[in-house]
């Protein structure tokens, strides 16, 4: 039972990691109807902005992390501004295609600056507790988990009242329900798309903290991880907020659950699974749930006319 | 009519293979200046054109599948995968830990395109029920799902960070490894295998060219251009795009093993989500949907490594000097070329090449 609990904490203190980038995945998706594979590389390229203000330059650990955070918002802000904006009305293929060229463009800029060795973040984590955990009836938990969950739930349900208060909130929703009819309502479009991107930037850069931090560290394979956010928003269904924190935790506990118990089930049936296999597991499950349901659990079902 | 050969009078002269005499002279120059090149080119050259070669036999696969039926994939390296290993097992010299049956090329070419073909029969039925974006998620998938069974799928590929040589070049039961003694004349294997690169080129060039003035080719133009429309008109999509990702697959089954015979050696890790990408921004920087796109695609793919070197030596630079190392330049060269051919010339380099053509075929009249 004590494997059980293990595997649900680090299942869901992964899915709290995929929920904010699938967040952002939604948000781009819901107002620009654009898929953006740059957001795993913007969720690194945040890691990397605050561990080279933390540790390279010596700037205390908070603060670097509110620049960096920031900084990766507005990295966002000046994509959108400059490779998206003149991409609109194009096909969706197109604006795909070219979000990946961006993601080449960010990602390598940033393993040259990692180079061989991974990074640390410089934040306090590790100092916290036994090596940066606590044991709690046999269940050993991460500081640094129970910070990305509960940052996780704050920021859903910040992002939550955002949408239903606040003008721009309001706006937004306007915008990803119909373009042309916000935008005759007053609604400056243009810069909606850039404060979608300036959210799902700061989105990002707070999960790629939560995936570089503590012990993990930042190399030039860390946006797998934030890759993995993808089939939870598939799961959820493209654009549904809800649907991405459900597909977020489905995809989280998939994966410690298939962590901790495929050698078990290897012995039980003979099966070879194979090794890492808890890392595919979520896109046979994504695999699984598109050819049932193709608009996802939470989508809306597409309405198409000739 | 005679004098006036580019007047097509009928549409079945405009579909022609080569519309008029300019483009039949100009190709058979082509092809004895390539055919003449392996005996004059360096190994250097020889090496790099092949490759480019092989690689746009896999180029025109996806160019089937997303340039003329419109359905954005990303597990077109998964498939030249397959090709790779299949005609590695069915080719290649088996050991203690991989399989291998040391068959004739006759044999493992043609049958890593068919396997391929066969296993993209997995992604039809979901293909027909999924478009758009949900449908480059699910061959995202099965990407990640294939790279897993490649790397621990050990028999067949050697497993991960190890890999296993590949098919070896036995035609007619003639064993080319060590090149082809024709009267006091050797051929050697790299001239072999260019020239096998250059006639499978052109088959499977010839093949698209005339699968795009085909009843199948028109029919994924349809569905690109509306799948709902298509199908109003009779198009059966079930069966298009069921072809057109088993097309697709055979071509890059196909390309994918004659490039593996030049590289010697193939790891798993190499079909990762890059590798199919680069798929993608060939076709996406040679010209989607074009006949001659994915060709400038793949030599720009495989050429451009070495123009950069190249500049970088007439400009006194030195590796040690600049802040990034050659293939982090050569990384931000292609993603900036995806992005700015998409913003800027969507036809990619097959488009330049067509404005560049007119204007100097109504030169000097500029319209």
């Amino acid at each position: 039972m004590t494997i059980f609990f293990q595997a649900t904490v680090e299942g869901l203190s992964l899915a709290a990691i995929y929920s904010l980038v699938a967040l952002g995945f939604v948000l781009i998706y819901k107002s620009m109807d654009v898929l953006s594979f740059a957001q795993p590389a913007l969720a690194v390229v945040g890691a990397g902005l605050i561990s080279s203000l933390a540790v390279d330059r010596g700037i205390p650990f908070w603060i670097s992390l509110i620049i960096g955070i920031t900084l990766t918002g507005v990295i966002g802000l000046i994509v959108e501004r400059t490779f998206l904006r003149p991409m609109v009305g194009e096909p969706v293929f197109s604006v795909a295609i070219l979000t990946i060229g961006i993601d080449i463009l960010l990602r390598t800029t940033l393993d040259n600056w990692i180079g061989l060795n991974p990074r640390y973040m410089g934040d306090p984590f590790p100092t916290f507790g036994t090596f940066g955990s606590t044991e709690i009836g046999g269940v050993t938990i991460k500081y640094l988990e129970i910070a990305g969950l509960s940052t996780a739930i704050l920021i859903i349900l910040l992002l939550n009242i955002f949408f239903r208060v606040s003008k721009y909130g309001v706006a937004m929703r306007a915008t990803s329900f119909d373009q042309e009819a916000a935008l005759a309502q007053g609604i400056n479009v243009g810069r909606i798309f850039g404060l979608v991107w300036f959210i799902a930037g700061i989105l990002a850069a707070f999960a790629g903290f939560f995936i570089t931090g503590g012990f993990n560290t930042l190399s030039q394979t860390s946006f797998v991880v934030a890759l993995r956010a993808l089939p939870a928003v598939v799961i959820g269904g493209l654009d549904s907020i809800p649907g991405a924190v459900v597909g977020s935790i489905i995809i989280g506990l998939t994966q410690g659950y298939v962590a901790y118990y495929q050698y078990d089930f290897e012995l039980l049936t003979g099966i070879t699974l194979g090794n890492g296999f808890s890392l595919v597991a979520p896109y046979i499950i994504m695999f699984f749930i598109l050819v049932l349901k193709p608009d996802g659990l939470f989508g809306t079902k597409e309405v198409e006319r000739v | 009519m005679k004098s006036r050969p580019n007047l097509y009078t009928n549409y079945a002269k405009e579909t022609a293979i080569f519309s008029n005499n300019t483009q039949k002279f100009w190709f058979f120059i082509l092809l004895l200046l390539s055919i003449s090149l392996c005996f004059v080119a360096t190994d250097y050259w020889i090496l790099l054109i092949s490759r480019s070669l092989a690689f746009s036999i896999g180029a025109w696969g996806i160019n089937i599948v997303s340039g003329l039926a419109g359905q954005i994939t990303l597990a077109h390296g998964s498939f030249i995968g397959i090709g790779v290993y299949t005609a590695a097992v069915l080719g290649g010299v088996a050991s203690d830990s991989v399989w291998g049956l040391e068959l004739d090329m006759l044999i493992w070419l043609p049958v890593a395109g068919i396997v391929a073909a066969l296993f993209s029969f997995i992604l039809a039925p979901i293909a027909v029920r999924l478009k758009g974006l949900n449908l480059a998620l699910v061959t995202l998938a099965f990407l990640f799902i294939c790279s897993h069974i490649f790397s621990n799928f050990i028999s067949v590929t050697g497993g991960a960070g190890l890999g296993r040589k590949v098919a070896k070049l036995v035609l007619f039961g003639v064993n080319l490894e060590d090149g082809l003694l024709i009267g006091n004349f050797l051929l050697e294997k790299n001239q072999i295998q260019y020239l096998m690169c250059l006639f499978l080129c052109i088959v499977m060039g010839f093949g698209f060219k005339n699968l795009v003035r085909s009843r199948a080719g028109r029919a994924y133009a349809g569905i690109r251009d509306g799948d709902i429309a298509a199908e109003a008109l009779g198009v059966n999509l079930f069966r298009y795009k069921a072809s057109a990702f088993a097309l697709a697959s055979f071509y890059a089954g196909v390309g994918g093993a004659m490039a593996s015979t030049i590289s010697g050696g193939v790891e798993p890790g190499l079909f990762n989500l890059l590798f199919s990408i680069l798929a993608v921004a060939i076709i996406v920087i040679g010209g989607a949907g074009t006949v001659l796109g994915p060709l400038f695609g793949a030599f720009f793919y495989i050429m451009a490594p070495g123009l950069i070197q190249y500049i970088l030596k007439i400009t006194d630079l030195t590796e040690s000097a600049l802040p990034l190392n050659l293939g982090q330049i050569e990384a931000m060269v292609f993603g900036l070329c995806i992005i700015l051919f998409l913003i800027f010339e969507p036809r990619g380099l097959w488009g330049i090449w067509f404005r560049l053509r007119n204007y100097f075929k109504a030169w000097p009249f500029s319209y």
